[in-house]
């Protein structure tokens, strides 16, 4: 009887955890069944939808028979599952794209292969140097390799220009609207001419992040320093911003929302500043008013916001090959295929005289940006970030969209900011 | 004890999953949580022992107490008609002349079961700025658009209209369950005595309801504190203008996975516990001290 009473227990428990060994072995399965291409090696890719065209990673199979690429387009929120695998120490793929955030990696440099130990250097002129330069840590170890990249440049109603006596070509508005000062006055104007019903920019915090996007001095210095409270263009952007606010010439739609869409829909919004990727956020969020929109070169400069990178983790037993399959996906051509797939812009300044970047686009009007994007990807000048940049930028933008908000003393609101950012630096 | 138990093994055994799973998936993460709590973490490298300086730091830290704040607020903005709702919503289902009583109750609890992301967006639209459907209704007769997510208040209004929204149903089911078990010679008793319908309600019903209402403002009370993804989905992670929907477990999710403070979050897990733990035991005296 007893017998019988453990019997159904381990029966029970069998049942139980056969749950858990069902897909390992059928995973071994599958390899035994695999037994003739043994020699193929398998390298795990992390992407997230759009990063990489998915039609080049079939292709890579073709171009690498002795590897097979297993690829997995990570949804949601991608920075936290990379996280968590790095922190868990299994499960670590071997290539991974990054976004911009990637700065935050650099303390943990050491997880990554440093991709010149590989022999990335040979590459090197085939990039956009602020571009490369951006993926090395301030210890010289390059953990990021290039991906696409995200110039800025200024996207404005053709029409609502008109109608408030701007230039409307782009090249008259690009000749014209050249300062921030420019783009001030133009706004002026454009608010005497069409009231409440257009305003020149989306917001606040778009305005201050351009501004940021142009210039070099940023949060802090590549020894780690901390200069925000003193660097000029950190400054100069906050004040920009505010004067932006108090001229009355946002129209208060924050980025990411319903309320964005339909601004630049109806035209409460008859220019921002954005990076190239903004044209499809653009394209489907305002598409009433198709044919309308322009775009020129950014007032104060060229930037750059965005964009991303590839890496290979520490963990791979195959860099070499790893190394191999990432500059092919990543090479002048296929980034130049990217880009009239996807819209992901290259990295390869090499590519910025094909005929592609001339294709007329009918929702610009039949004008081809590309050209504009390309002028400005080539201007943009090296910025040092720093791991703790989304931190420290968070603090200030959050500051900033009260002023635009809720009406907050902008200069009790710097100074708080300031004191901020010292108490977090010293956690 | 050590034999008992030997003796008793099959049934330890048969019982044991619930402990293990327990053990793996809620002991292990609280003890952790602890122990990271005096470290400092970004999330990949090296844990560095930190002593009490995230609590430290939480103490003083203004954007933490803001969230506490927040939260009250909200809370109390929810709980309040939440509740009254709910018993008005059970006193109703309970009475004689209401017909299709299945029905009713199943469409109150709908709420529950919905996605709070999807009500969240849903929500989003009604208060949005410039264009959303309350600013349209505002519109209709004149009056004037109100800037729902750029207030203060108006953030916490529209968090704690999804919370109520979400919940009064539910809480309704519980009350008219009290209801049901309250015995029906009282009110016949109260009848004959010649008590009118209110005088029935505040002498007989509320007095027999007191632990219903104990056991669901305590729930609501830990529902309260802990809300999180109503006011992320809604005004995102920093909480909207001016941060007034940063609850503390947004801010405790804000500070760990966004800004990779993985030590001073757990920090303010724990804070966030004491909290709750002091609010419950204030809340339960409070109803429980009425007699």
């Amino acid at each position: 009887m007893k017998t019988v009473r453990w019997l159904v227990l381990c029966l029970a428990f069998l049942t139980m955890f056969s749950g858990c060994s069902g897909p390992l072995s059928s995973e071994s399965h599958s390899s035994e069944s695999n037994l003739p291409n043994h020699k193929k090696i398998t390298l795990t890719l992390w992407y997230w939808n759009r990063s990489i065209d998915d039609e080049l990673l079939a292709r890579a199979e073709k171009q690498f028979p002795d590897i097979k690429l297993n690829t997995q387009k990570i949804g949601g929120d991608f920075k936290a599952k990379l996280k968590t695998t790095l922190a868990a120490r299994s499960g670590e793929p071997d290539i991974v794209a990054l976004n911009d955030w990637m700065v935050e990696l650099f303390p943990s440099a050491d997880r990554f292969y440093d991709l010149r130990t590989l022999g990335a250097d040979q590459f090197k002129d085939q990039y956009l140097e602020w571009k490369w330069n951006q993926g090395i840590t301030p210890d010289g170890s390059m953990i990021a390799f290039p991906m696409d990249t995200g110039p800025t440049a200024l996207f404005y109603r053709s029409d609502l220009f008109e109608q408030a006596g701007l230039p409307s070509d782009p090249e008259k508005v690009s000749a014209t609207i050249r300062t921030w000062d420019d783009y001030m006055v133009a706004g002026k104007q454009l608010q005497q001419k069409l009231g409440s019903r257009s305003f020149l920019a989306d917001n606040i915090v778009n305005v201050y992040n351009q501004m940021l996007a142009q210039n070099t001095d940023l949060y802090f210095k590549p020894d780690g320093s901390y200069i925000g409270n003193q660097s000029p263009h950190i400054r100069l952007g906050w004040q920009t911003a505010v004067a932006f606010h108090k001229k009355h010439l946002l129209a208060n739609a924050d980025g990411w929302t319903p309320e964005w869409n339909a601004s630049v829909n109806n035209g409460k919004v008859a220019s921002f500043i954005g990076a190239i990727w903004m044209k499809q956020v653009l394209t489907e969020a305002a598409p009433d008013t198709a044919g309308k929109w322009r775009v020129a070169r950014a007032p104060g400069g060229d930037g750059n916001l965005g964009g991303s990178f590839i890496s290979i983790l520490k963990s791979s037993k195959h860099p070499k090959e790893a190394f191999e399959v990432l500059t092919w996906l990543q090479n002048p051509e296929h980034q130049l295929e990217a880009y009239q797939k996807i819209g992901l812009f290259p990295s390869t300044p090499g590519v910025y005289d094909d005929p592609a970047m001339e294709t007329p686009e009918p929702f610009f009007g039949g004008q081809a940006t590309g050209l504009i994007f390309a002028a400005s990807a080539r201007n943009v000048k090296s910025s040092y970030f720093g791991e703790r940049y989304p931190v420290i930028h968070g603090i200030v933008t959050r500051r900033l969209a009260n002023v635009a908000k809720q009406d907050a003393d902008p200069d009790a609101l710097w100074t708080e900011t300031m004191d901020r950012i010292e108490r977090e630096l010293q956690r | 004890m050590l034999k008992e138990i030997w003796k008793h093994r099959a049934v330890y055994a048969a019982i044991s999953p619930f402990y293990l799973l327990f053990g793996i998936f809620g002991l292990f993460p609280i003890g952790f949580s602890l122990y990271l709590a005096f470290h400092k973490w970004d999330g990949i490298g090296d844990m560095t022992y930190n002593g009490w300086g995230n609590f430290g730091y939480l103490v003083t830290d203004n954007e933490f107490w803001q969230a506490v704040g927040n939260t009250f607020a909200i809370w109390v903005y929810s709980t309040i008609p939440m509740l009254f709702f709910a018993l008005m919503i059970a006193f109703l289902l309970y009475a004689p002349f209401v017909k299709m009583r299945t029905l009713w109750r199943v469409g109150f609890f709908l709420p529950n079961v919905t996605s709070i992301v999807a009500v969240a967006i849903i929500f989003g639209a009604l208060f949005a700025n410039n264009f959303g459907f309350l600013n349209y209704l505002l519109q209709l007769p004149g009056l004037p658009m109100i800037q729902w997510l750029n207030v203060p208040w108006g953030i916490q209004i529209a968090v704690s209209s999804m919370v109520v929204w979400r919940w009064t149903g539910y809480n309704a089911i519980i009350y008219l369950a009290g209801l049901q078990s309250i015995p029906h010679v009282l009110y016949e008793a109260a009848k004959i005595d010649g008590a009118t319908g209110a005088q029935a309600f505040f002498r007989i019903t509320i007095p027999m309801l007191r632990p219903v209402i104990l056991f669901t403002v305590i729930t609501s009370t830990i529902g309260g504190m802990q809300l999180f993804t109503e006011p992320q989905v809604l005004v995102g992670n920093d909480g909207g203008a001016g941060a007034s929907g940063m609850t503390i477990v947004l801010y405790l999710y804000r500070e760990s996975f966004i800004n990779n403070y993985f030590g001073y979050g757990a920090a303010v897990g724990w804070g966030m516990f004491l909290i709750i733990a002091l609010f419950s035991i204030v809340n339960w005296k409070l109803v429980q001290g009425k007699k």
